[in-house]
């Protein structure tokens, strides 16, 4: 099988109370290969996160699919009862990372009953005891290089920040899932607790107990150095997807460019840049969108752009979804 | 502020609420003017035409009666949630906002007020006040009791709104402590404050009934409640003989103002606290 | 002081607070009946007497009962020249109070002359028998419909929650009444009034527990049904509130059993409700004593009615009392057991220490 996850012009959206629709993803195609590594990035509200639950199959009221795919190893997760997606979805082909540890974990429940929860649901067939369970957590946590028995006895109040974003990683990536996504997994962590957090993530890429990721982060130096490839998030839409040294360093699209200027980056390359800001905000999605959603705020946007609806198309190796960009 | 009032009215809770309540209110304040009681009759004569809801013990117009005891019933619910709110709030105010000692004590002396029940207190003093013991009494009797559940809840939401920067900003631009609490605190508390008035109403009006019931209500020319209109019915086995009317028409009028009360509540809590929508 | 046990040192402390706040409670039901008339003149008001003398002795008889007036050591009535008793000050009128109370004397009834506390101990297992079980199931059972209202949505909620909402505005003893009307009267499915048959005498014989199984049905269901409903309406917006946390979010992302998330959901979402309990269950057991007042319940909701209608006010000092000891008893034990239940709350006493 060629790739571990297909993305087919993905659409999703939201019914608000009032019967209004947000059409929060619009369109967003990709593929990726056993062992690679993507990133995601855009500012916060551009549909990363509901992205996420698209690609879990997850569909919670009030979001819906409006259409497209999702495969995994070549198995759609589309027009699936919830409980078939809970049992043979969740936490085994796709997993989840997600961000401010400490509000994921149940505060009333130790760390080790959180992680034997997830393997009791997961292991109908095989009934374990409790005994079992535990003894497999402990050699699970003991390859992270952790105070095991201290972390999986504790309540997650009782650690520390560090050590509760590991145990979250330790939780998710329990029952090796083939796709793992990481929903700003760094971020609220000091700098020498992102570190620690980002090591624990390569160690388990290294001992093949995950292969294939999904970085979600708006930092876009990280991702650099972390991802192989790396897709812009706009309003909904892909508007650029290319190899981390194509985006990071060459980027094509206005968007990206502006990104890129916002950033703060240490990066030498980039030196005495300063950084800008972008004027003005994303497009609501309630609404038909006409023409290129960043349109309004593009710094080399033409009037055409306001009516003709922007494609991704080939730039130089990379997709870029601008008629304009060079 | 005017989105979240075209969003209460979209809210069914809030309309059926809003409806009950005005009927409520309007059948208080004018229905003792606008109805003329038919003349005393016999003990107890089942509704009909002369009496459309029957008598009572005395052979009083029930309809008559029902109509007073719903206004004195509102007057003390509305008299005890005024006291009971604006003592609470201030307390709540003071103690969220100075924090440290003064938060200390206000605390203590609310969490005091809150494990000795109030039900205790009004029975004690009202059993003390055979004379006299009016309406008025007995609102103020329940507002001075009840108001440490405002003060908690209004203390929790003030001690919230204190570490805001626009409470800083004020600070360091000289405003004084009363300023503050009056022009930065209390506007942000005002629905919330309004909320908890409406259960305190509620709260007036149950402990009203409770208190009747077991005989401690208000006593005098007039001063008929809806839980004396009950206490009178059950001491005379009104139920045991099969005079329905002598409780479940008063018990439907408590049962209506309070479902009114706290759909108001439920339906401003769905749309100030907008995790509950969705 | 106990800095290596936290927890403990937690418990005492509470146990301190509780401890002042009984001694307040004291003195308020010490002054509050003092506030309005002299109750001792209340009482002779209602009674004739047959010459002025009697009157006199029967006056001084129940000043001396409620310790208004100074006694020597063999507890004769001190005197001023003019022979009149000579008046306790208001404080050592207290001190009389809290002694006697801490001895367990609440006094003597003036209506039938037997110790308060005999009064109180007969009428306190029924009243426990009634009120604690319908409390306790009424709120797992008000906490279990909440939370699955909130975490089913739908349909289920939209029936539940008006409901459950109406319930709840409904008052302890009017539901005892439609119920009793009904029940007892149109119907005559369940007895109307009492706590057992009164033809039969109070024992362990199967029948006299059938018959008390019988009655028990109507009020346990008044203060049931309507504690549920408003123990629904809470846990359903706490449960709601929870869904939203990112722990239940996680939860449902790692494919968790749904009865897993329920789980979840409805022990987090518990321990506010918990401490509502504790701080409600005044409210509550004023209200179900009413209810016992409906149904004639030989508990201590009855002994206090009995008590009002014939202003035997020692009676009534004594029911109040217990009240508010259980109340407080109640909010010590939902204290503690916040404590041990919630992980936070005892790393937040470990870190207090510190």
């Amino acid at each position: 099988m060629a790739h571990i996850l297909e993305v087919k012009d993905l659409s999703l959206h939201y019914l608000t109370r009032f019967g209004q629709k947000i059409n929060a993803v619009t369109d967003v195609s990709f593929t990726m290969k056993q062992g690679e590594i993507l990133g995601i990035a855009g500012e916060s509200g551009c549909g990363k996160s509901t992205l996420v639950n698209g690609l879990m199959g997850l569909f919670i009221s009030p979001l819906y699919p409006t259409s497209g795919d999702v495969l995994v190893n070549g198995e759609s997760l589309m027009n699936r009862n919830p409980d078939d997606i809970r049992r043979n979805v969740l936490s085994q082909k796709v997993s989840m990372i997600p961000q401010g540890a400490f509000n994921a974990l149940n505060p009333t429940r130790k760390i080790k009953d959180i992680a034997a929860d997830v393997m009791a649901a997961h292991s109908e067939n095989q009934k374990l005891n409790k005994q079992q369970i535990y003894e497999r957590l402990r050699e699970r946590f003991d390859l992270f290089g952790m105070e095991t028995e201290h972390i999986l006895n504790s309540f997650p109040i009782q650690l520390t920040a560090g050590e509760r974003q590991r145990s979250v990683i330790g939780i998710s990536t329990l029952l090796n899932p083939k796709v793992v996504i990481a929903d700003e997994p760094t971020s609220a962590l000091d700098v020498t607790t992102q570190k620690v957090v980002i090591k624990m993530i390569f160690d388990l890429l290294e001992k093949n107990i995950f292969s294939t990721m999904i970085f979600i982060t708006h930092e876009l130096p990280l991702l650099r150095h972390v991802a192989h490839n790396i897709a812009i998030m706009y309003a909904g839409e892909f508007v650029e997807y290319g190899t981390s040294v194509q985006v990071v360093h060459d980027p094509r699209h206005p968007y990206t460019k502006a990104l890129m200027g916002a950033m703060l980056s240490a990066d030498a390359d980039q030196k005495n840049r300063k950084p800008t800001t972008i004027e003005g905000a994303p497009p609501s999605l309630s609404k038909k969108i006409e023409g290129c959603r960043f349109a309004e705020r593009c710094p080399s946007a033409r009037p055409e752009c306001r009516q003709k609806t922007q494609s991704m198309r080939m730039v130089e190796g990379r997709l870029v979804r601008c008629d304009y960009a060079e | 502020m005017f989105k979240l009032l075209k969003n209460l009215i979209k809210e069914p809770m809030f309309v059926i609420g809003t409806f009950l309540f005005l009927v409520t209110i309007v059948a208080g304040l004018f229905g003792t003017h606008l109805y003329t009681p038919s003349p005393d009759g016999m003990s107890y004569e089942a509704p009909g035409s002369a009496y459309w809801l029957g008598t009572d013990n005395l052979g009083q117009d029930y309809v008559a009666l029902l109509l007073r005891g719903l206004q004195n019933s509102l007057y003390v619910g509305f008299t005890a949630g005024i006291i009971a709110t604006t003592i609470g709030t201030l307390v709540g105010l003071f103690a969220g906002f100075k924090g440290g000692i003064v938060d200390d004590i206000l605390n203590m002396f609310t969490n005091l007020f809150i494990v000795i029940p109030s039900f205790v207190v009004l029975v004690l003093v009202s059993a003390s006040w055979p004379e006299g013991r009016s309406l008025t009494l007995i609102a103020v009797l329940i507002g001075v009791t009840t108001w440490p559940w405002t003060a908690r809840s209004v203390r929790a939401q003030a001690t919230s709104l204190r570490g805001r920067d626009h409470i800083a900003l004020a600070r360091i631009n000289g405003a004084s402590n009363l300023q503050i609490i009056f022009k930065h605190i209390l506007p942000y508390l005002a629905s919330y404050v309004f909320m908890v008035f409406i259960m305190q109403v509620a709260s007036g009006i149950l402990s009203e009934s409770a208190i009747s019931m077991i005989g401690l209500g208000p006593i005098g020319e007039g001063s008929t409640s809806l839980g004396v209109i009950l206490n009178t019915a059950k001491n005379n086995s009104a139920i045991t003989y099969g005079y329905w009317w002598g409780v479940f028409p008063a018990a439907i009028v408590i049962t209506v103002i309070v479902f009114a009360l706290y759909l108001l509540n439920n339906s401003m809590e769905g749309v100030f606290n907008p995790r509950l929508r969705k | 002081m106990l800095k290596k046990y936290p927890t403990v040192r937690y418990v005492l402390l509470r146990a301190i607070w509780y401890f002042l706040t009984f001694l307040v409670a004291l003195s308020l039901n010490f002054f509050l009946p003092r506030l309005g008339s002299d109750p001792v003149d209340i009482m002779m008001a209602q009674s004739s007497f047959s010459s002025p003398e009697i009157r006199k002795q029967t006056e001084e008889n129940l000043r001396k009962d409620f310790g208004l007036i100074i006694l020597d050591k063999e507890g004769n009535i001190l005197r001023d020249e003019g022979g009149n008793a000579i008046k306790a000050s208001k404080f050592s009128q207290l001190v009389t109070y809290v002694g006697q109370v801490f001895k367990g004397d609440l006094g003597t009834s003036f209506k039938n002359q037997k110790p308060v506390s005999e009064i109180i101990m007969q009428a306190l297992p029924w009243t426990i028998a009634l009120q604690f079980p319908a409390i306790l199931f009424g709120w797992i059972f008000g906490n279990s419909l909440g939370a699955l209202a909130a975490y089913k949505r739908g349909v289920f909620d939209k029936a539940l929650f008006p409901l459950a909402l109406l319930m709840s505005s409904v008052p302890f003893f009017v539901f005892g009444m439609v119920l009793v009307y009904f029940f007892g009267i149109v119907w005559e499915i369940f007895p109307a009034v009492g706590a057992y048959s009164l033809e039969l005498t109070p024992g362990f014989s199967l029948d006299f527990l059938f018959s008390v199984a019988y009655h028990y049905v109507l009020p346990f269901l008044s203060i049931f049904l309507i504690l549920a409903g408003g123990q629904a309406i809470g846990m359903r917006s706490m449960g709601i509130y929870e869904l939203g946390t990112d722990y239940i979010k996680y939860a449902k992302w790692l494919g968790l059993k749904e009865t897993r998330v329920l789980a979840y959901l409805f022990r987090n979402a518990m321990l506010p409700q918990l401490t509502g309990l504790a701080l409600s269950i005044g409210q509550m057991v004023g209200g179900a004593l009413i209810t016992e007042m409906i149904f004639s319940y030989p508990g201590l909701g009855m002994a206090m009615l009995t008590a009002i209608q014939t202003n035997d006010y020692p009676v009534i000092q004594g029911v109040t009392l217990l009240i508010t000891t259980s109340v407080l008893l109640a909010n010590f034990t939902v204290d503690i057991l916040i404590a041990l239940l919630d992980p936070r709350v005892k790393q937040s006493l470990a870190m207090d220490v510190k």
